[in-house]
């Protein structure tokens, strides 16, 4: 830190000129969907053209539009995202964890294989085969239930990556002088894998939680039911409805926005390391 | 080893390894088989199944001569060739300059990384009120003296409007791969070019840009591919039109099962969108060496 030449801190500082834009550019929306939803609902397009101070800063602060959204049907539908991404996280992270235990530290024959289907399913993204899936789960009387919405959340193939690259690295003396004590191979998983590699399972979990919240073709085919509708699809139905309250809308969006937001500045650390290390260091 | 008292120990040892393996490892091969694997058997048998006395390969003669799909290979392609390069270059640039000694660099790209978390439903819903015609994006473009742009009613700035909206997302995320990759490269490398007189153009050229490539090559192939897929903006803010414009492969093969009720040529349709995938992502095993 102290190495730095006057060079260095120059250019840094020009660098703001390109950052601080970006910053701004990238929040703006919003910044600007919060303040709408904040407003009266005639309010919503007052200032929007021509511009003035208001189109960002409402003129009146109210939250009538968050009790009234919540007091009706979109409750149901944060309410079900909210399973949906907890059930997907907390299953996804366990089958993920021990999937990658098994490839990463034990022998076992047709590893080779089994490693070459996960590698072969990972490549296959799941946007592309939900419309032929969605077909077999309705099949499979699937439609409207929370298994339905859960379980394409659950086999990550990334999520195995992230745990496995990281097993791979713990030293397996570990294991092998905790075997030679007795310790089953369940416990080597649970008493030693498990503890060192907190972050990377906030990783893996991270990676489940974000597919499962911006999830809206599956839960649009699996899941149309009113009961059964997630924040996402809900959202989008403010779009195709017409006389929508776009008070409403916009604080629906916020809400549907805030929660991942929160796990994002919550977990930025583990975030953006599970995302530097899921494609770029093999 | 040859001696049987030791050997029955160690089988048994060997066996409750095999056994523990098979436990942790049959359910996610089976939710991986079940999810992946077998929609795409599906739909490849689906898109084969014969109708009457026509030849196998009906299905996919059909859809290539349906004059729809071909201008919607020809919008996701327009749509590649556009997005793609705008998203990495801008990345690249932003993670160049933010890996700099900037003042408070850490708030900078957490706000950059901010979209990253808003759902693309919650994005496409917001972005359709900034180009209503008489929105805030128009506000703006008046307010510096310039006509309208009629965004998304018009077929030749629609697509473009979508390539904001995905932009808005897609340089943050891609972004943060770039940085980490960029905090790799020896610091030294730096300094020995800067004695040597480098200007940060040569340095970034001749140092950056080869310390990037395995990063830059991931997120060149996974951006392509993620890309491939977008759905939700085109569904909620222009469902393909106007006149096709925007009419991307997903949103091609979800209204032919869904608005047509036509399976088989959605089918297919999903067929020719997995073998681009996969063949943009071979491309990447191939053109990156030492991977496992």
């Amino acid at each position: 830190m102290e190495t730095a030449t006057k060079a260095e801190t120059r250019s840094g500082r020009r660098a703001l000129w390109i950052a601080i834009p970006a910053a701004v550019l990238s929040v703006l929306p919003l910044v600007w969907a919060l303040s709408s939803a904040l407003r009266p609902s005639d309010e919503v397009f007052r200032y929007l053209y021509p511009l003035s101070w208001h189109t960002l800063i409402p003129e009146t602060v109210t939250f009538d539009n968050f009790v009234t959204l919540l007091g009706g049907e979109f409750h149901w539908a944060l309410i079900n995202s909210v399973i949906v991404a907890f059930l997907s996280v907390v299953l996804g992270t366990f089958l993920s964890a021990t999937a990658a235990f098994a490839l990463a530290v034990l022998r076992f024959p047709g590893r080779g294989p089994v490693f070459g289907v996960l590698v072969l399913s990972f490549l296959i993204p799941f946007e592309a085969i939900a419309i032929p899936l969605a077909t077999t789960f309705r099949a499979m009387e699937m439609q409207n239930t929370y298994i339905g919405l859960v379980l394409p959340g659950i086999g990550s193939g990334l999520a195995i990556f992230l745990l496995r690259q990281f097993f791979m690295n713990i030293p397996p003396s570990l294991a092998e002088a905790a075997r030679i004590d007795g310790l089953s191979w369940w416990g080597v998983f649970r008493h030693i894998y498990l503890p060192l590699s907190r972050p990377s399972l906030v990783g893996a979990g991270l990676v489940v939680f974000v597919f499962q919240w911006q999830s809206f073709l599956w839960p649009l085919l699996i899941a149309p039911d009113p009961a059964m509708k997630v924040a996402p699809v809900a959202i989008a139905d403010f779009a195709g409805e017409l006389g929508v309250d776009y008070g409403q809308m916009f604080a629906g969006a916020i809400l549907a926005a805030g929660v991942p937001l929160l796990v994002l500045l919550i977990f930025q650390r583990q975030f953006t390391a599970s995302l530097a290390s899921s494609g770029t260091k093999e | 080893m040859t001696s049987a008292p030791s050997k029955s120990p160690m089988r048994s040892a060997r066996r409750s390894m095999w056994t523990t393996a098979a436990i942790m490892l049959l359910p996610a091969i089976i939710a991986l088989a079940l999810l992946r694997l077998w929609p795409s058997i599906s739909a490849i048998v689906t898109s084969l199944q014969p109708t009457g006395d026509r030849p196998v390969w009906y299905t996919f003669a059909r859809l290539f001569s349906d004059p729809t799909f071909l201008n919607s290979l020809k919008v996701t392609l327009l749509f590649s060739v556009i997005v793609n390069p705008l998203q990495i270059a801008l990345a690249l640039w932003l993670a160049v300059t933010l890996s700099k000694r900037v003042p408070a660099v850490g708030l900078w790209r957490t706000l950059i990384l901010l979209p990253v978390a808003v759902p693309q439903t919650v994005s496409a819903i917001v972005w359709a009120v900034a180009f209503r015609p008489e929105g805030p994006l128009n506000g703006v473009i008046n307010a510096l003296g310039l006509p309208s742009v009629p965004f998304l009613i018009s077929p030749s700035t629609a697509l473009l409007s979508i390539v904001v909206v995905c932009s808005w997302v897609g340089v943050g995320y891609w972004m943060t791969f770039l940085v980490a990759g960029i905090k790799d490269i020896p610091k030294s490398l730096y300094e020995a070019a800067g004695m040597d007189g480098a200007g940060p153009w040569r340095s970034f050229l001749h140092i950056t840009l080869p310390g990037l490539r395995r990063p830059l090559m991931f997120v060149l192939v996974a951006d392509t591919v993620s890309n491939f897929l977008v759905f939700a903006p085109v569904q909620i803010l222009t469902q393909g039109g106007p006149q096709g414009s925007t009419d991307l492969i997903m949103n091609q093969v979800f209204e032919r099962a869904y608005v047509t009720g036509d399976m088989a040529t959605a089918s297919a349709g999903t067929v020719v969108l997995i073998a681009i995938v996969l063949a943009v992502v071979t491309l990447q095993f191939k053109l990156l060496p030492g991977k496992e």
